[in-house]
């Protein structure tokens, strides 16, 4: 039974940095917003601290999708960290394309103050890529 | 190794939706964990001693606590390590209660979700080294933005405490909005009277540096030493300063967002600001009929201010009151939807303005309109649930309070976060309501949220008593959250070095190798996802215990 549920649940892991998403994220606990089980943080001080190779290794481990989530471009803690995260994770997701893995890797920004967006964005991508494994067992 | 698993219960927080039990019998059996126990709560004394005692008797030498968030508690639990002998960062804080017990309500999917939350906390754990935290030389010295009140106040408190003031002001005089009210409610005191005392504490001494006209330019470094760029009439000026507190203050909300207020299209429709100036040269038949609109930019999804700005009922029955004393046969009527008159003897003053003639329609206004006899203002009255339609002399808008014009700049400047709302947003609304985010910073008044003159001098004296606790110090600790370099492994490719925004990495032409300069070094962790040859780490997020938390989430161990 719980074996069934864990192969058709998602499991996400997300890459959160501390002044801002996490910090969301907590906040969205806090207000008891709910989101799916199968999305785990992993704390870091900044986006731009994700290597890609920590992305590429948790989809290795058998991840079904990896976001990294840092502060609005021009508001990050440490000046332009987040820049140098958006060229990063724009270079992996071209490398993703070419397997055709380009849905499995999301970036996006949310502010300490955005709980509601941080839900919607990780819903809204567990939700996708749900389907979408779901279609792939069926056919 | 010996490893303590601690999860708390948080009384019913975690327990309810986490089977705490099957995960600390679960944790006994692991390999490495020597201690694994429940408790109903950590953060309460006994919780503490059971730790501490664990860690004397089992000779633990890794923590770790499930139980809330790590920025709650974390100064906590780190005193307590430190109480035990026990180096501080062997700590591993795991939060089930924000990130688990509270974001889902399967008591099953919980526990495993929790389950693979601590060994992840676990695995990454096990590559923790003792770290000594940094000691920094604070500067006794506070710069505080906006002259209104609440930043007056905490000039006051500041200043008499000995510590070195910087007062910015953004306008040629300090006052804020106070400068212009008069007649106060309660104290029914002239605005500038009240600031002017408080000027006048101030003038006198001479550690307060008054910078009026002035606006900041540049704001740089860390806790303890803030380098501060000002623009004043004069030029460019720098200065150092210890901590900061925002006190910006608020602006008027403008009605001109509701077009069907006409307001500024007929002079007959004004605010209870522009009432207050204006009050003595209005013109007025013998017998006016006076309308008050409350809760205009309040309570209002439609222009995205869900809030309740807090002053703006009591203006009102400033208003009412004020007509009613100066014309005896005048007709006054207030369109609400709730009278929240909430300070302390609010109510009263609500049944006293009543008593005086004052009438209190609860009712939607739905547009006015301006004509040759008067202002007609259309509405439904939401108690009896009818259409009304009445003629006025004079419409007095009741605006809110919103968000300061400059709260963007100042937040992206400072890198503080606002609300959404749009004020400035506290560390924690409960616990923390003075702090921002960033260690030394502090808010005060209503840049935080609408407050009244009470409130916002309470505030600001309160963040300063804050800001005082850190500077008297007279040091710090940072954490030691910072690069280092393994120079076996650095080949000297200089990509670190362009990638840091610090400047903090510098390059040896002799040993063609770089090292990190600990002081500069801000501990973002960019260069150790840059450096190809994995030279680089950041202490305390170094790349196995990130990857070893990933294994450990997807039980890929």
């Amino acid at each position: 039974m719980l074996q069934d549920k864990a192969e058709k649940n998602p499991e996400i892991i997300g890459f959160a940095c501390s002044y801002c998403t996490f910090k969301a994220s907590e906040m969205a606990g806090s207000l008891r917003m709910k989101y799916p089980d199968g999305v785990k943080l992993v704390q870091v001080p900044c986006s731009s601290r994700v290597d890609p190779a920590f992305v590429i290794k948790a989809i290795f481990e058998g991840a079904d999708g990896v976001f990294v989530a840092g502060c609005h471009p021009g508001d990050c803690h440490f000046i332009k960290g987040n820049y140098f995260t958006r060229r990063k994770i724009a270079a992996l997701k071209e490398m993703f394309d070419a397997f055709s893995m380009n849905d499995k890797l999301r970036l996006f920004w949310v502010s300490a103050a955005e709980a509601r967006r941080f839900v919607e964005k990780v819903t809204g991508m567990y939700n996708e890529i749900k389907e979408r494994k779901n279609v792939r067992k069926e056919n | 190794m010996k490893t303590g698993i601690f999860i708390c219960h948080c009384g019913h927080n975690i327990k309810h939706t986490v089977d705490v039990k099957k995960l600390s019998n679960f944790f006994k059996k692991y390999p490495g964990v020597t201690v694994s126990n429940d408790y109903p709560f950590v953060c309460s004394e006994p919780g503490q001693d059971m730790i501490s005692e664990s860690i004397e008797k089992q000779g633990l030498d890794r923590v770790i606590i499930a139980s809330c968030t790590p920025s709650l508690h974390g100064e906590l639990f780190k005193d307590l390590l430190k109480k035990s002998d026990l180096n501080p960062f062997l700590l591993r804080r795991v939060s089930i209660r924000e990130h688990c017990s509270w974001v889902g309500d399967d008591i099953e999917i919980n526990t495993e979700k929790a389950r693979r939350l601590i060994l992840a906390g676990l695995y990454s754990a096990a590559h923790y080294v003792p770290l000594e935290e940094k000691r920094v030389e604070v500067t006794k010295s506070a710069l505080i933005i906006g002259g209104g009140v609440s930043g007056l106040s905490a000039a006051d408190f500041l200043s008499k405490m000995g510590m070195q003031v910087y007062l910015v002001e953004k306008e040629a005089e300090l006052g804020g909005h106070v400068k212009n009210l008069k007649n106060i409610w309660p104290a029914r005191k002239d605005g500038k009277s009240i600031i002017d005392e408080m000027i006048e504490e101030l003038a006198g001494r001479e550690n307060v540096e008054i910078f009026a006209s002035t606006t900041i330019s540049g704001f740089e470094g860390f806790f303890g030493n803030y380098e501060v760029t000002l623009d004043t009439l004069e030029g460019e000026k720098k200065l150092t300063a210890g901590g900061v507190i925002i006190a910006i203050g608020f602006s008027p909300f403008d009605p001109r967002i509701k077009p069907e207020l006409q307001y500024g299209k007929d002079k007959r429709i004004i605010t209870t600001l522009e009432f207050e100036h204006n009050a003595d040269t209005l013109q007025l038949p013998e017998k006016p009929r006076v309308a008050i609109l409350h809760c205009v930019g309040s309570r209002d999804e439609q222009i995205g201010k869900p809030y309740c700005s807090r002053v703006c009922c009591i203006n009102a029955l400033r208003v009412g009151e004020a007509i009613k004393d100066k014309y005896k046969d005048s007709y006054v009527e207030s369109f609400y939807m709730d009278v929240r008159a909430h300070p302390r003897g609010g109510e009263e003053y609500f049944e006293d303005t009543q008593e005086k003639g004052v009438l209190f329609t609860r009712a939607n206004v739905a547009e006015i309109n301006p004509s040759l006899t008067g202002i007609v203002i259309r509405g439904e009255d939401t108690l009896f649930g009818e259409i009304f339609e009445r003629e006025f002399d004079l419409v007095v808008l009741s605006i809110g309070m919103s968000p300061p014009v400059d709260n963007k700049l100042t937040a992206s400047l400072l890198k503080i976060t606002l609300d959404k709302d749009k004020f400035f947003m506290e560390a924690h609304i409960k616990l923390r309501p003075f702090d921002t985010a960033v260690k030394g910073i502090f808010i005060a008044g209503s840049c935080s949220g609408p407050k009244d003159v009470e409130e916002s001098i309470n505030h600001g004296r309160a963040s300063a008593v804050k800001l005082f606790g850190f500077l008297n110090l007279g040091y710090a600790y940072v954490d030691p959250f910072i690069s280092y370099v393994d120079p076996k492994r650095c080949s000297g490719c200089r990509m670190c070095e362009q990638a840091c925004v610090a400047k903090a990495i510098k390059y040896d032409e002799e040993k063609r190798v770089v090292h990190v300069e600990e002081a500069a070094c801000m501990g973002c962790g960019l260069c150790n996802a840059t450096c190809p040859s994995s030279a680089i780490s950041l202490k305390g997020y170094i790349d196995c215990m990130i990857d070893d938390e990933i294994s450990a989430f997807m039980e890929a161990i």
